[in-house]
């Protein structure tokens, strides 16, 4: 498929060009409060309430002995089938040290199949002001945290910041912006209220969200 | 009167006597405006918020070329394609051309209200493409086989018994009213699809002219599952839906979910800047963006009106309208309804043909005051007014009417007898026992209401009598 | 030029000449809508005890007619233009214009501006707009009073007319107002905000929806248990009224200055209607 023939889009842009000729009116508001948003005194609290609201489990480990075994608690309801875990340094060392005697798929094998119950990957960053995980597909693909039932998530506090803001800041001095191909912004779970405006916890993606947030990861 | 006029007219009057829709649009929007109030609620300014929305999108809309550009050039350099349509037709030829030489089989569609406004699907269904809506509230009408009632609550015209009887009957679902339930049928039956379609299709919220990404934003995930496993992304835009920078993400995010939802965040707020990059895992091995025209260049052009382009599809509007609320929005019969779908589609689809949705209107401004981006909505339903008059499309006898009624107002002496002339005839008529029969000359009032009692005599006649005297 | 604050969040400015002083109450040109003139006009008559009551001198500017609305709402701007021009000549000798509409008011100070501009009279257009007041914020804001001496003891909701309500911010002048009333039990309706479906030729154009409308807010007055719905807008009153009597409620429409022009003497044994029985 030739892609270089679109004259449309001379004539699009021209018309654009021409339309833009006459300046809009703008509302012009009397000068309001600049921050849109209240700020965060303490974040670590606000992403543990924000967490609660949004039934997001967020348990806070002081390291990565606990944290494993944070890891071995919030995989022991997971039913039979794939846990399929992002093949980074620091989730090799927790899923060895949790001590789970189940298959596990890791991502440098590929993407996580159908049948994946559970997958567990890291993060860009943790957003406070509204209880929000940053994930870059640069680290274990775009369907990790989307696939399977259940997505755990293991960060540590360095990686919390207050708003959203600073976590777009965040990915693009991390490279988190131009490096990946997508990135998501997850906030609790999958849901939908399409049904009589009922609430529904779990459509396409994960119903149960956790959260292991590590003082220290070694 | 124009065709759609008619159908219009025939429409709306018989939702406007249907008590049973009105009951399930207004518990909808009442759960609607709890939570909305909520997410307001969570802006230290939600005016302030407003008014930066505002400046941020009038700056992209008024740089539209440069941004458009910037964006198309980031797209490319990631390895996306970039197809500028200006055309409904044009838009459908590029994705059935594509998927056709693709061996494209399978699509699953995310909910995009511009795929509606071009009929994508029935195109590709002509050429044996089977499309699979995944957003939930779309799956149900696609059941149903009607379009979505509403931008941002598809299926909300529906009760829950209405919804499991058509899972009953069209996937032979178990007997359940359940919405929990309802909703893991739907899961089930579209998961397959995900894993087994060549193509994802979705919308896009906004495009990111810094980033070259586009934003893509749902509660259910059906986006990101449709854009990861499918090896070919198509995704089609208005090209109004620019925003300069990524940073402006920060606001407009937690204001699209206030505004659209009424929650503080969505749950999957997507960026996706090209196909899957050299050493990730998964995604895309394609993705093309189609910029979509389709009369938004006409609508730019109107300065006085060219803040419409403002809209990022949050359907608040729809929610705080009074006439949305009686008739709800298959009664518009045009792809976006409501207050925003009443001042646009005049321009992209014909003043002469779609001027009566802006005359279906009380001007009551509720609209206005509840739109996160600030668009003087109302003012541009008179302005549409305005502008039909001015293109002598009004009927003559109307445009007579008010010629004569002008040349009585502008002299008080005419008006008030006028005045005194017409009460006294409907003094007498009323007196025979005229009201609401075909003889009332105030028929189209007396049709749905009673009568009002007809004075004797004018405030200006009882004043000049001495009726004015302490 | 002195700025009042209103209590819904806007900011009235008030006549050029006028200080809120305890004595000295401004005159007053009555701008009485055109409808009101010829199909309501005990709704002027009560507008008129209310402001001589707090000490006004009310004058009526016999030359007026319409302030266009009508035409302008309906696209005929062209049509409008020459009774807007009318108007702000009739009016433009006046310290202070009241009007017992929303609707009215909001045409001369908001739209009068844009309808007449690039002619000779828009800065006086401006000028008058900043002139004129809906009587409710006029008692409030201006004439800096709330209690009137009214007696209402009947129970009464209050429907906020859309223009008003958004166009000039009038939201808590007539509650002020209505709470001073002695007797009155005043309650909130559900959706008091929403449309009542009147919306000048869509009442008509469209009227199944305007009556669709209007029954929805007929059946909110009713469901707050209130004898009466009131509003500043007459036309709302009108729709209302038509309604209500169609569907046999016990629900009766009131204009706001008819509850305020009720002082529980004995020669108003009904409360005022529109049209009183010597007018029929």
């Amino acid at each position: 498929m030739d892609h270089t023939e679109n004259s449309g889009r001379e004539r699009i842009l021209a018309r654009i060009h021409s339309g833009l000729r006459m300046p809009a009116p703008k509302h012009s508001a009397a000068p309001t409060a600049q921050m849109v948003f209240a700020a965060i005194p303490d974040p670590l609290a606000r992403f543990q309430d924000e967490c609660a609201y949004n039934a997001t489990e967020c348990v806070l480990m002081r390291d990565s002995r606990a944290s494993s075994r944070a890891l071995a608690d919030a995989l022991a309801p997971v039913p039979e089938g794939e846990i399929y875990i992002q093949d980074a340094p620091a989730l090799r060392r927790l899923t060895e040290g949790s001590g789970i005697d189940r298959a596990v798929r890791w991502s440098t094998e590929g993407p996580p199949t159908e049948a994946s119950q559970a997958t567990v990957t890291l993060a860009e960053c943790l957003v406070a002001a509204t209880g929000s995980i940053l994930i870059s597909s640069a680290a274990a693909g775009r369907g990790a945290s989307i696939v399977a039932p259940v997505h755990i998530v293991v960060a540590e506090i360095a990686q919390l910041v207050p708003d959203l803001a600073s976590a777009v800041a965040r990915a693009r001095k991390s490279g988190g912006v131009t490096g990946s191909s997508c990135l998501c912004l997850i906030t609790g779970s999958s849901r939908t209220a399409d049904i009589e405006k009922i609430l529904v916890l779990g459509a396409h993606g994960p119903r149960r969200v956790v959260v292991i947030l590590a003082r220290q990861l070694d | 009167m124009s065709t759609a006029a008619r159908e219009f007219l025939r429409n709306a009057a018989q939702k406007a006597a249907d008590r049973a829709n009105q009951r399930n649009i207004r518990r909808a929007i009442e759960h609607y405006n709890e939570s909305a109030r909520e997410g307001r609620a969570r802006f230290l300014d939600w005016e302030a918020a407003r008014q930066q929305c505002h400046e941020i999108k009038w700056e992209a809309l008024n740089h539209l070329d440069e941004y458009l550009v910037e964006f198309e050039e980031r797209v490319k350099e990631r390895g996306g394609h970039v197809f500028w349509a200006e055309t409904g037709e044009d838009a459908r030829r590029y994705v059935a051309d594509l998927a056709k030489s693709r061996g494209v089989r399978t699509i699953v569609k995310s909910k995009s209200m511009v795929t509606e406004e071009i009929h994508l699907t029935p195109a590709l269904e002509k050429i044996g493409i089977q499309v699979l809506e995944t957003d939930l509230g779309e799956f149900i009408v696609q059941l149903r086989n009607e379009p979505p009632s509403h931008i941002v609550m598809p299926a909300m015209h529906l009760s829950r018994g209405q919804i499991s009887k058509l899972f009953q009957e069209k996937l032979g679902a178990e007997a359940t009213e359940d919405p929990a339930k309802l909703v893991a049928v739907a899961r089930q039956t579209l998961r397959r699809a995900f894993f087994s379609a060549e193509m994802g299709i979705t919308g896009a919220n906004f495009l990111i002219a810094d980033s070259g990404m586009i934003a893509i934003t749902t509660n259910e995930g059906n986006d990101r599952l449709g854009t990861a496993i499918p090896r070919i992304h198509v995704a089609i835009t208005g090209i109004e839906k620019v925003l300069p920078r990524l940073e402006d993400l920060a606001l407009f995010w937690p204001v699209l979910a206030a505004a659209g939802t009424g929650q503080r965040i969505t749950v999957y707020n997507t960026l996706i800047g090209g196909p899957r990059a050299a050493d990730e895992i998964d995604g895309p091995e394609e993705f093309h963006v189609i910029l979509l025209d389709n009369g938004r260049t006409e609508l730019l052009a109107d300065a006085e009106q060219r803040d419409v382009l403002h809209c990022i599809r949050c359907g608040a509007c729809l929610n705080a309208c009074p006439v949305f609320r009686t008739i709800g929005g298959h009664a518009y019969g045009t792809t976006y309804s409501g207050p925003v779908g009443s001042v646009l589609t005049p321009h992209t689809r014909g003043l002469a043909e779609f001027q009566h949705l802006s005359f279906a209107s009380s001007l009551c401004g509720a609209c206005t005051s509840v739109c996160p981006v600030k668009i003087d909505l109302h003012h541009h339903l008179l302005q549409n007014r305005r502008n039909a008059v001015r293109a002598s499309d009004r009927p003559w006898l109307e445009r007579a009417a008010f010629s004569i009624w002008r040349w009585t107002m502008m002299g008080q002496r005419r008006f008030a007898a006028a005045g005194q002339l017409g009460r006294t005839l409907l003094r007498g008529l009323y007196a025979m026992g005229v009201e609401a029969t075909p003889l009332d000359p105030l028929r189209p009032w007396t049709r749905r209401r009673a009568a009002s009692a007809i004075p004797r005599k004018s405030f200006r006649a009882m004043w000049g009598q001495g009726g004015g005297k302490e | 030029m002195i700025k009042v604050h209103s209590a819904a969040g806007g900011t009235i400015l008030t006549g050029r000449n006028f200080k809120p002083q305890a004595n000295s109450m401004p005159k007053v040109s009555l701008f009485i809508p055109c409808f009101v003139d010829q199909l309501t006009p005990e709704v002027g008559f009560d507008v008129v005890r209310v402001l001589r009551r707090i000490g006004c001198e009310v004058e009526f500017p016999e030359a007026q007619t319409c302030c266009g609305q009508p035409a302008f709402n309906s696209g005929y701007w062209d049509d409008a233009r020459p009774l807007a021009e009318r108007f702000v000549r009739v009016f433009r000798a006046s310290e202070t214009v009241v009007c017992p509409s929303g609707s009215c008011t909001t045409m001369v100070r908001n739209f009068y501006p844009e309808l007449l501009a690039g002619t000779a009279l828009r800065e006086e257009a401006a000028s008058l707009g900043r002139r004129v007041f809906e009587f409710s914020e006029f008692l409030v804001n201006v004439a800096r009073v709330t209690e009137v001496g009214a007696v209402f003891p009947h129970r009464v909701a209050f429907h906020d007319a859309c223009h008003g309500l958004r166009e000039l911010h009038i939201k808590n002048e007539p509650r002020e107002l209505l709470r001073r009333v002695r007797g009155i039990d005043f309650v909130e309706m559900p959706l008091s905000e929403e449309c009542c479906g009147f919306g000048g030729t869509f009442a008509v154009k469209f009227d199944m929806i305007s009556a669709a409308m209007g029954e929805t807010k007929a059946g909110n007055a009713e469901a707050s248990g209130a004898e009466y719905v009131a509003a500043i807008d007459p036309s709302c009153l009108l729709h209302l009224d038509g309604i209500l009597r169609r569907r046999k409620s016990r629900v009766q429409t009131i204009h706001l200055a008819s509850i305020l022009a009720r002082t529980g003497a004995p020669a108003e044994a009904e409360p005022s209607k529109a049209v009183p029985q010597e007018n029929r």
